[in-house]
């Protein structure tokens, strides 16, 4: 019978004390996925990597918005998105009590301005996203100069500029035949 | 979907006296909650996690909650997995055998949205489309610790924690630069390489972490982080960062 008190004793109370003391969770632990709404560029990074769909993206030219939301009930704490974030605005936290009673508390919504292309007005990416793109190219050794220059082309849409491109350039032949041709003649 | 008329599914409509007795049941229980865990077509992790809260370690019991191999005796109802066709009925079953009032739970990423299989052709999405829930506990699976936080919060003993978060772009909202003093280059040069030896996501952090440490020109930081992690693989992947700082491996 003492032996019996003296093993239970050296063994301890194993039971943690979870509910009453927060718990420490293990270095690594993947938790709910907290968006820095500050640092994300809108890109959808992430909602091309949730393999359960838990991030999704939708575009509203007519408002002028893109919405960005995380549905933490669908989510399985891979971390893809925060592999693949380019400016570390996702990171999977700690926190792991997530239980409501309400399901609309299960959504994360951010809603990002569009930026209007300056020649034909339409939205064509997101405004953040084109900052971060100059602030990027700052940082590789552009000057400040360079880029105030090719601010008209930091807002103008692929479409537009390729456009742009091909009446800029109206003299040169296009055509392959008419090349030829002339090859021919010489 | 309504254009395709397409079925929606819609959960099981309490009359007004269960509902009544179930908010009692809800705030709050006075007496032991006996759980039935009811499988919708799970992968069996949810099943795993719900007995690894019952073992000495995190204890469910000492709360008065007991997992029971019936129905007919149970207070709550833990729905895991994302309603399969063929579950869906036996589901229904269980439902219908547990004495009125009842607490459901939806239990894991499954139960809750579908999880990752929310959008296939035998999938009802979620064990809110069957039956009335109180609680959803999200998780894949929830570790113990949130599944007894989870129960604390069907029982009205703690609050949910998560509330819903509505963010809109402010007016001069700026993504701040990661690493503005280490060059582009050389940022995507040591992440390259950090993750093709350590993995994606470790390998990200690890790159973050030495090249913060760098950019702060602290090169004995870098030594007191290996000694500290005592990690030869970490050593190792550091030590071929810093050759590609020096310039000496291309990555």
């Amino acid at each position: 019978m003492l032996k019996l008190f003296k093993t239970i004793l050296k063994a301890g109370e194993p039971t943690v004390k979870y509910p009453f003391k927060p718990l420490e969770v293990c270095p690594g632990f993947r938790g709910k996925p907290e968006l820095d709404p500050q640092q994300c560029i809108a890109c959808g990074a992430c909602t091309m990597a949730c393999p359960a769909n838990a991030l999704t993206m939708e575009t509203h030219p007519e408002s002028n918005e893109r919405i960005w939301q995380l549905f933490i009930g669908r989510c399985i704490f891979c971390g893809r998105c925060e592999e693949v974030c380019p400016t570390r605005a996702i990171r999977l936290s700690e926190d792991f009590e997530l239980a409501v009673t309400n399901k609309a508390d299960l959504y994360v919504n951010a809603v990002f301005r569009l930026q209007h292309c300056v020649a034909c007005q339409q939205p064509f990416t997101p405004e953040k996203s084109v900052r971060y793109a100059v602030e990027l190219l700052r940082q590789s050794g552009m000057s400040d100069e360079a880029l105030e220059g090719m601010a008209a082309q930091f807002s103008t849409c692929p479409a537009c500029k390729r456009k742009q491109a091909i009446s800029c350039h109206e003299k040169r032949t296009l055509s392959f035949a008419v090349v030829e041709k002339r090859h021919e003649h010489l | 979907m309504n254009t395709f008329n397409h079925h929606v599914s819609q959960p099981i409509a309490l009359s007004d006296d269960a509902a009544r007795m179930k908010q009692t049941l809800l705030k709050d229980i006075k007496r032991s909650a006996y759980v039935y865990r009811v499988d919708c077509g799970g992968c069996n992790g949810c099943e795993i996690e719900i007995f690894s809260a019952i073992t000495p370690v995190f204890d469910a019991e000492r709360f008065g909650i007991k997992v029971v191999a019936s129905p007919r005796h149970a207070d709550i109802l833990l729905f895991t997995g994302a309603v399969t066709r063929a579950m869906r009925v036996p589901a229904l079953r269980a439902y219908a055998s547990a004495p009125d009032p009842k607490i459901c739970i939806s239990y894991g990423a499954c139960g809750v949205g579908g999880g990752i299989f929310h959008d296939l052709y035998c999938v009802w999405g979620g064990s809110d489309t069957i039956v009335p829930i109180d609680v959803w506990i999200p998780g894949c699976p929830p570790t113990p610790a949130a599944t007894i936080h989870g129960f604390a919060v069907a029982l009205g003993l703690l609050d949910q924690k998560l509330k819903g978060v509505e963010h809109v772009q402010g007016a001069d909202e700026k993504p701040a630069l990661i690493l503005p003093d280490i060059p582009l280059t050389l940022r995507v040069a040591v992440e390259r390489e950090a993750r093709r030896m350590a993995g994606y996501r470790q390998g990200g952090d690890i790159s973050h972490r030495f090249l913060t440490l760098l950019q702060h020109q602290d090169v004995g930081a870098v030594e007191a982080w290996l000694k500290q992690e005592h990690d030869p693989r970490l050593s190792e992947i550091v030590h071929r960062l810093s050759a590609v700082v020096a310039g000496e491996v291309v990555a």
